[in-house]
């Protein structure tokens, strides 16, 4: 820090950084809590509420997100327009089918403080479908943050070693 | 064919003690395997001649060399290797020993568990199936037929996707309707982590 200019500490401080979570299998609430910590900027030693020092938060593969539970069925996700007869009530499957960043949007969105800043983070939040991700926002990325849940090896996707050395519990 | 409840010889010395479909292990235990075709004519029993009479050939076949358990006074295949509150729906070699090829249980009697065992056996089966970690333990479907329902992943799911309904007032949060997630039997599984397992989302 002593050789560091002042201009040069104080631009590496306050400095936007963009982050990328990989949602594939992930469950949304915890994707969700990550962002809100990042987005706050409470990962931060110097964050303010007024210092406007948030970050960016890319999500990838949000099509690919699973609910613990049987949620997907259970979950409802509802608005009202306003007016009588208004209410949409819709599940999370079908909010899932009809826009597939929608359950992760709303779940951030939910999580962030409500105040005026809200919309501002949001404004810093990046959701895509798949992982293909437009050329700038993947040159700013600077660190990929681990999943929250470790993802269970499928049957296939144990080597035969690993299948042969697991010992019979059984004879028939 | 199913061996049978053992030769009118040795039925006399094991009696009552083995439910019936079940051969006493002193019939079990005779040295190296025999192969089944000499099983049920070894010994002179009165209705157990094949119907034609031909050439039988009984051929000595090697022992499978399973290690031993560690704990062999076990009564079931969990106890006896130590696994009674240790697994979940992810331990996908511990459950493909006990499932058939199209994704049912085998039933207990032949798999040897206890029922409670069985039970939770069954339940992590389930809840794999529905997470999608047995993709060859399918049924069989006749042609080529694709399913219309989406394909969402999901896990620890406790019910079945068909059978659930939305919930579409969840009240207030005194009183919240909470999503269930997991399964009760596995609440006696070791954690450890410092976090409990919650059922109750």
């Amino acid at each position: 820090m002593a050789s560091y200019t002042k201009a040069a500490q104080q631009w590496a401080t306050f400095a936007r950084a963009w982050y990328l979570i990989d949602g594939k299998l992930q469950p949304p609430g915890k994707l969700a809590a990550m962002s809100v910590i990042r987005l706050q900027g409470k990962h931060k030693p110097m964050y303010h509420a007024l210092s406007d020092c948030g970050d960016h938060v890319v999500i990838i593969n949000t099509r690919h997100i699973a609910f613990s539970g049987n949620k997907w069925e259970q979950k409802v996700y509802s608005s009202h327009s306003g007016y009588p007869g208004g209410l949409k009530q819709v599940t999370a499957t079908q909010l899932h089918l009809k826009d597939p960043t929608a359950v992760v949007k709303l779940a951030i969105y939910r999580m962030l403080p409500k105040n005026l800043h809200r919309r501002t983070m949001m404004q810093r939040l990046h959701l895509f479908p798949e992982d293909v991700i437009p050329e700038d926002i993947r040159n700013n990325l600077v660190e990929e943050l681990a999943q929250p849940r470790r993802i269970p090896k499928r049957l296939d996707e144990y080597t035969q070693e690993e299948i042969d050395a697991f010992p019979m519990l059984w004879t028939p | 064919e199913r061996p049978g409840s053992g030769s009118g010889v040795r039925r006399g010395a094991c009696q009552g003690r083995f439910p019936r479909w079940r051969p006493p292990a002193c019939c079990a235990a005779a040295g190296a395997g025999w192969s089944l075709g000499s099983w049920g004519w070894g010994a002179a029993g009165p209705g157990l001649r094949p119907a034609r009479s031909g050439r039988i050939e009984g051929k000595i076949i090697e022992d499978v060399k399973t290690p031993t358990p560690p704990n062999p006074s076990g009564q079931c295949p969990i106890c006896r290797w130590n696994l009674k509150h240790k697994y979940n729906y992810e331990d996908v070699l511990l459950l493909s020993q006990f499932i058939r090829s199209d994704g049912g249980m085998l039933p207990r009697r032949i798999t040897g568990l206890c029922l409670e065992e069985h039970k939770k056996v069954a339940v992590c089966v389930q809840m794999a199936h529905r997470a999608g970690l047995l993709p060859n333990h399918r049924p069989l479907l006749p042609e080529g037929h694709v399913s219309k329902k989406p394909k969402l992943n999901r896990y620890l799911t406790r019910w079945s996707v068909k059978s659930v309904k939305p919930i579409w007032k969840r009240g207030p949060k005194w009183c919240r309707v909470p999503f269930r997630v997991g399964h009760p039997l596995l609440m006696d599984n070791i954690n450890y982590g410092q976090k409990p397992v919650y059922l109750n989302h």
